[in-house]
């Protein structure tokens, strides 16, 4: 079911924060965040997030596209490495 | 012989059913439509006046989308997602269930028929 509209979207307060410091820097910084659950809102737009999927930061530079979405949809948190015996294995991590 | 929404030529059933045989149309929109017009239930396709079948094609240009504009939002839907990079754009371009159900087993629906697995024995 789809979240109520009156609740506004739910993102971790201090993202907003963050953004609006990365904004006033004129450095692209990359944005570490563990907060894989928040929603992208409009205003993260433009900026590079590091999305931690349990392992490492995964960049994600934010387009209009992506809003409405959650961080967590942009770093997979597991690795498949193919079946055993099936050959074509990927090279590891 | 009506030809509604392109190719669409449902015959001589009643056209609460004819209309289902339209892509993007099932028993909802179907009685929808046939309300919007004012035909009766027990009405079939092949007793429609040429006036009634025009204004049922009108009805669904104007409200409804429908066959080839469906598809086409749908793919454009899919395409958006996968070009996205996010988990469900990559469950579509793997060909694995997009809505979290277990793959372990089952998923078959998504991942095809059953393909042998090199190596392993058949029991005895």
């Amino acid at each position: 079911m789809a979240r109520s509209v009156w609740k506004g979207p739910m993102v971790d307060g201090y993202l907003l924060d963050k953004a609006d410091k990365a904004r006033a820097s004129t450095r692209n910084e990359v944005i570490r965040t563990w907060s894989r659950r928040s929603t992208i809102l409009p205003q993260f737009v433009g900026l590079v997030f590091g999305v931690y999927n349990g392992h490492k930061f995964i960049p994600v530079s934010v387009t209009e596209e992506m809003v409405g979405h959650k961080f967590g949809e942009f770093s997979p948190t597991r690795v498949f490495q193919g079946h055993s015996g099936s050959g074509d294995k990927k090279a590891s991590r | 012989m009506a030809r509604i929404a392109g190719v669409n030529i449902p015959t001589n059933k009643r056209v609460l059913i004819a209309l289902q045989y339209i892509h993007g149309i099932g028993q909802q929109k179907a009685a929808e439509i046939c309300k919007k017009v004012g035909l009766a239930d027990e009405r079939r396709v092949n007793q429609l006046s040429d006036d009634e079948v025009l204004r049922i094609r009108e009805t669904i240009d104007r409200d409804y989308t429908v066959e080839g504009d469906l598809r086409r939002d749908v793919a454009m839907n899919i395409k958006r997602l996968m070009d996205l990079g996010c988990y469900r754009g990559l469950r579509h371009r793997k060909g694995l269930p997009v809505r979290g159900q277990r793959t372990h087993t089952n998923a078959r629906t998504r991942k095809g028929p059953a393909k042998p697995i090199a190596g392993k024995k058949k029991a005895a």
